[in-house]
Protein backbone atom coordinates (compact mmCIF):
# COMPACT_ATOMS: atom_id res chain seq x y z
CA UNK A 1 0.00 0.00 0.00
CA UNK A 2 1.45 3.26 -0.86
CA UNK A 3 2.21 5.27 2.28
CA UNK A 4 1.64 9.02 1.50
CA UNK A 5 4.16 11.53 3.25
CA UNK A 6 3.17 12.88 6.64
CA UNK A 7 4.96 16.32 6.94
CA UNK A 8 5.76 17.40 10.17
CA UNK A 9 4.65 15.93 13.59
CA UNK A 10 4.86 17.98 16.65
CA UNK A 11 4.08 17.35 20.34
CA UNK A 12 3.94 19.87 23.15
CA UNK A 13 2.08 19.10 26.76
CA UNK A 14 0.53 21.92 28.82
CA UNK A 15 -0.76 22.14 32.07
CA UNK A 16 -4.34 22.87 32.25
CA UNK A 17 -3.70 26.65 33.62
CA UNK A 18 -4.27 29.42 30.74
CA UNK A 19 -1.26 31.00 32.09
CA UNK A 20 0.18 28.60 29.45
CA UNK A 21 -1.85 29.89 26.73
CA UNK A 22 1.21 31.80 25.59
CA UNK A 23 3.12 28.99 25.00
CA UNK A 24 0.54 26.98 22.99
CA UNK A 25 1.05 30.24 20.90
CA UNK A 26 4.81 30.03 20.74
CA UNK A 27 3.49 26.23 19.01
CA UNK A 28 0.83 26.98 16.88
CA UNK A 29 3.68 29.40 15.35
CA UNK A 30 6.33 26.99 14.74
CA UNK A 31 3.79 24.09 13.32
CA UNK A 32 2.51 27.05 10.99
CA UNK A 33 6.04 28.09 10.22
CA UNK A 34 6.96 24.53 9.53
CA UNK A 35 4.00 23.76 7.29
CA UNK A 36 4.17 26.64 5.59
CA UNK A 37 0.78 28.61 6.49
CA UNK A 38 0.07 32.17 6.10
CA UNK A 39 0.40 34.47 8.53
CA UNK A 40 -3.52 35.37 8.27
CA UNK A 41 -4.70 31.52 8.64
CA UNK A 42 -1.74 31.03 11.06
CA UNK A 43 -3.77 33.64 13.08
CA UNK A 44 -7.29 31.82 12.74
CA UNK A 45 -5.57 28.97 13.77
CA UNK A 46 -4.09 29.92 16.46
CA UNK A 47 -7.59 31.70 17.88
CA UNK A 48 -9.54 28.13 17.21
CA UNK A 49 -6.76 25.65 19.05
CA UNK A 50 -6.71 28.11 21.97
CA UNK A 51 -10.13 28.58 22.55
CA UNK A 52 -10.64 24.25 21.98
CA UNK A 53 -7.67 24.02 24.46
CA UNK A 54 -8.99 26.66 27.16
CA UNK A 55 -12.38 24.77 27.25
CA UNK A 56 -10.09 21.62 28.00
CA UNK A 57 -8.10 23.54 30.95
CA UNK A 58 -11.26 25.13 32.28
CA UNK A 59 -13.72 22.03 32.39
CA UNK A 60 -11.92 18.31 31.99
CA UNK A 61 -10.22 18.02 35.09
CA UNK A 62 -12.45 18.54 38.43
CA UNK A 63 -11.88 22.21 39.68
CA UNK A 64 -8.94 22.52 41.95
CA UNK A 65 -7.09 19.36 40.00
CA UNK A 66 -3.75 19.29 37.65
CA UNK A 67 -3.80 17.55 34.73
CA UNK A 68 -2.06 17.69 31.49
CA UNK A 69 -3.26 18.90 28.29
CA UNK A 70 -1.44 17.00 24.89
CA UNK A 71 -1.69 19.17 21.95
CA UNK A 72 -0.36 17.17 18.64
CA UNK A 73 0.25 18.61 15.15
CA UNK A 74 0.25 17.11 11.84
CA UNK A 75 0.24 17.09 7.98
CA UNK A 76 -1.65 14.60 6.40
CA UNK A 77 -2.78 15.09 3.10
CA UNK A 78 -2.57 18.46 2.78
CA UNK A 79 -4.94 19.04 6.33
CA UNK A 80 -3.50 19.95 9.44
CA UNK A 81 -4.77 18.00 12.08
CA UNK A 82 -4.32 19.05 15.66
CA UNK A 83 -4.94 16.88 18.24
CA UNK A 84 -5.73 17.72 21.59
CA UNK A 85 -5.99 14.97 24.55
CA UNK A 86 -6.56 14.67 28.24
CA UNK A 87 -7.48 12.26 30.72
CA UNK A 88 -10.34 14.36 32.07
CA UNK A 89 -13.76 13.57 32.92
CA UNK A 90 -15.92 13.26 29.80
CA UNK A 91 -16.57 16.24 27.92
CA UNK A 92 -17.97 16.71 24.66
CA UNK A 93 -17.31 20.78 23.98
CA UNK A 94 -19.29 19.86 20.25
CA UNK A 95 -22.52 18.82 22.16
CA UNK A 96 -23.09 22.59 22.56
CA UNK A 97 -25.57 24.63 20.64
CA UNK A 98 -24.61 26.92 17.97
CA UNK A 99 -24.21 30.54 19.62
CA UNK A 100 -26.56 33.44 17.22
CA UNK A 101 -24.58 35.72 16.35
CA UNK A 102 -27.58 37.63 15.11
CA UNK A 103 -28.71 38.90 18.79
CA UNK A 104 -28.65 42.35 19.86
CA UNK A 105 -25.88 43.17 22.82
CA UNK A 106 -28.50 43.14 25.28
CA UNK A 107 -29.97 39.56 23.90
CA UNK A 108 -26.27 37.85 23.52
CA UNK A 109 -24.93 35.59 25.91
CA UNK A 110 -21.44 36.05 27.18
CA UNK A 111 -20.24 32.14 27.01
CA UNK A 112 -20.74 30.25 23.49
CA UNK A 113 -18.08 32.17 21.64
CA UNK A 114 -15.20 29.55 22.13
CA UNK A 115 -16.76 26.73 20.45
CA UNK A 116 -18.61 28.81 17.52
CA UNK A 117 -15.02 30.13 16.18
CA UNK A 118 -13.86 26.65 15.96
CA UNK A 119 -17.03 25.38 13.86
CA UNK A 120 -16.36 28.52 11.85
CA UNK A 121 -12.37 28.60 11.19
CA UNK A 122 -11.90 24.71 11.56
CA UNK A 123 -12.85 22.27 8.40
CA UNK A 124 -14.14 18.96 10.64
CA UNK A 125 -14.29 19.21 14.53
CA UNK A 126 -14.37 15.87 15.47
CA UNK A 127 -14.60 14.63 19.62
CA UNK A 128 -14.34 10.93 20.58
CA UNK A 129 -13.52 9.36 23.97
CA UNK A 130 -10.89 6.10 24.05
CA UNK A 131 -10.13 4.84 26.78
CA UNK A 132 -10.53 7.26 29.87
CA UNK A 133 -8.88 10.23 27.28
CA UNK A 134 -11.20 12.93 25.70
CA UNK A 135 -9.44 13.27 21.97
CA UNK A 136 -10.60 16.07 20.07
CA UNK A 137 -9.20 16.68 17.21
CA UNK A 138 -9.50 19.66 14.68
CA UNK A 139 -8.84 19.81 11.03
CA UNK A 140 -8.20 22.32 8.54
CA UNK A 141 -7.56 21.89 4.95
CA UNK A 142 -4.36 23.76 3.60
CA UNK A 143 -3.00 22.71 1.00
CA UNK B 1 -1.15 42.70 27.12
CA UNK B 2 -0.95 46.43 27.82
CA UNK B 3 -3.73 48.92 28.76
CA UNK B 4 -3.44 52.56 29.08
CA UNK B 5 -6.21 54.79 30.27
CA UNK B 6 -6.55 58.52 29.55
CA UNK B 7 -9.47 60.66 29.41
CA UNK B 8 -9.53 62.52 26.51
CA UNK B 9 -12.16 65.60 26.40
CA UNK B 10 -15.42 63.73 27.17
CA UNK B 11 -14.54 60.47 26.13
CA UNK B 12 -12.68 57.93 28.65
CA UNK B 13 -9.98 56.05 25.65
CA UNK B 14 -8.55 52.60 26.68
CA UNK B 15 -5.68 51.41 24.43
CA UNK B 16 -4.79 48.20 23.75
CA UNK B 17 -1.63 46.78 23.32
CA UNK B 18 -0.62 43.52 21.84
CA UNK B 19 -2.58 40.16 22.48
CA UNK B 20 -5.73 39.74 24.67
CA UNK B 21 -5.59 35.91 24.63
CA UNK B 22 -7.07 34.08 27.48
CA UNK B 23 -3.96 34.34 29.69
CA UNK B 24 -4.09 38.42 29.61
CA UNK B 25 -7.58 38.13 30.41
CA UNK B 26 -8.13 38.59 33.69
CA UNK B 27 -5.48 41.33 34.34
CA UNK B 28 -7.31 42.98 31.47
CA UNK B 29 -10.75 42.52 32.73
CA UNK B 30 -9.13 44.71 36.01
CA UNK B 31 -7.91 47.47 34.23
CA UNK B 32 -10.40 48.23 32.56
CA UNK B 33 -12.97 48.55 35.13
CA UNK B 34 -12.17 52.24 35.05
CA UNK B 35 -14.72 52.34 31.99
CA UNK B 36 -17.43 51.15 33.73
CA UNK B 37 -17.53 54.47 35.26
CA UNK B 38 -19.26 55.70 32.04
CA UNK B 39 -22.05 57.86 33.04
CA UNK B 40 -22.19 61.18 30.56
CA UNK B 41 -18.88 59.76 28.54
CA UNK B 42 -18.56 57.60 25.78
CA UNK B 43 -15.95 55.33 25.46
CA UNK B 44 -13.07 54.04 23.01
CA UNK B 45 -11.83 50.95 23.01
CA UNK B 46 -8.68 51.81 20.82
CA UNK B 47 -7.59 48.62 19.24
CA UNK B 48 -4.74 50.16 16.88
CA UNK B 49 -1.53 48.06 18.25
CA UNK B 50 -4.00 45.24 20.01
CA UNK B 51 -3.01 42.19 17.88
CA UNK B 52 -4.78 39.43 18.44
CA UNK B 53 -8.02 38.49 20.73
CA UNK B 54 -9.98 35.52 22.30
CA UNK B 55 -13.18 34.85 23.07
CA UNK B 56 -12.57 35.82 26.47
CA UNK B 57 -11.42 39.06 25.11
CA UNK B 58 -14.55 39.52 23.29
CA UNK B 59 -16.24 38.65 26.78
CA UNK B 60 -14.90 41.81 28.40
CA UNK B 61 -15.71 44.23 25.17
CA UNK B 62 -19.19 42.97 25.13
CA UNK B 63 -19.76 43.18 29.32
CA UNK B 64 -18.57 46.39 29.07
CA UNK B 65 -21.20 47.26 26.03
CA UNK B 66 -24.08 44.92 28.13
CA UNK B 67 -23.16 48.06 30.91
CA UNK B 68 -22.78 51.26 28.84
CA UNK B 69 -26.01 50.75 26.49
CA UNK B 70 -28.35 51.45 29.70
CA UNK B 71 -26.11 54.98 30.66
CA UNK B 72 -26.71 56.50 27.36
CA UNK B 73 -22.88 55.86 26.52
CA UNK B 74 -21.41 54.91 23.14
CA UNK B 75 -19.02 52.49 22.78
CA UNK B 76 -16.91 52.81 19.89
CA UNK B 77 -14.05 51.00 18.46
CA UNK B 78 -11.05 51.92 16.86
CA UNK B 79 -7.88 50.96 14.76
CA UNK B 80 -8.68 46.81 14.00
CA UNK B 81 -6.33 45.53 11.97
CA UNK B 82 -7.78 42.80 9.41
CA UNK B 83 -7.50 39.72 11.85
CA UNK B 84 -9.61 41.25 14.20
CA UNK B 85 -12.14 42.10 11.84
CA UNK B 86 -12.12 39.04 10.83
CA UNK B 87 -13.25 37.83 14.34
CA UNK B 88 -15.50 40.10 14.76
CA UNK B 89 -17.35 39.29 11.62
CA UNK B 90 -16.99 35.74 12.26
CA UNK B 91 -18.85 36.21 16.08
CA UNK B 92 -21.42 38.80 15.22
CA UNK B 93 -19.55 41.37 16.89
CA UNK B 94 -19.54 43.93 14.03
CA UNK B 95 -23.19 44.48 14.68
CA UNK B 96 -22.72 45.28 18.20
CA UNK B 97 -20.26 47.57 18.16
CA UNK B 98 -20.04 51.27 16.39
CA UNK B 99 -16.20 51.63 14.86
CA UNK B 100 -14.68 55.12 14.28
Amino acid sequence: MEEKNNCIAKSITLSNNVADVPILAGFVEEVCEEAGINMATMMQLNLAIEEAVVNVMDYAYPAGTEGDVLVDAKVDNGQLHIIITDKGTPFDPTAKADVDTTLSAEERNIGGLGIHLIRTIMDDVIYERVDDRNILTLIKKIQ
Amino acid sequence: MKTTFKEEGKDLVMYFEGRLDTSAAAQTEREMQVLYNCDGHDVILDCTQLEYISSSGLRLFLSLLKAAKPKGSHVYITGMNDNLRQVFAMTGFTNLFEFK
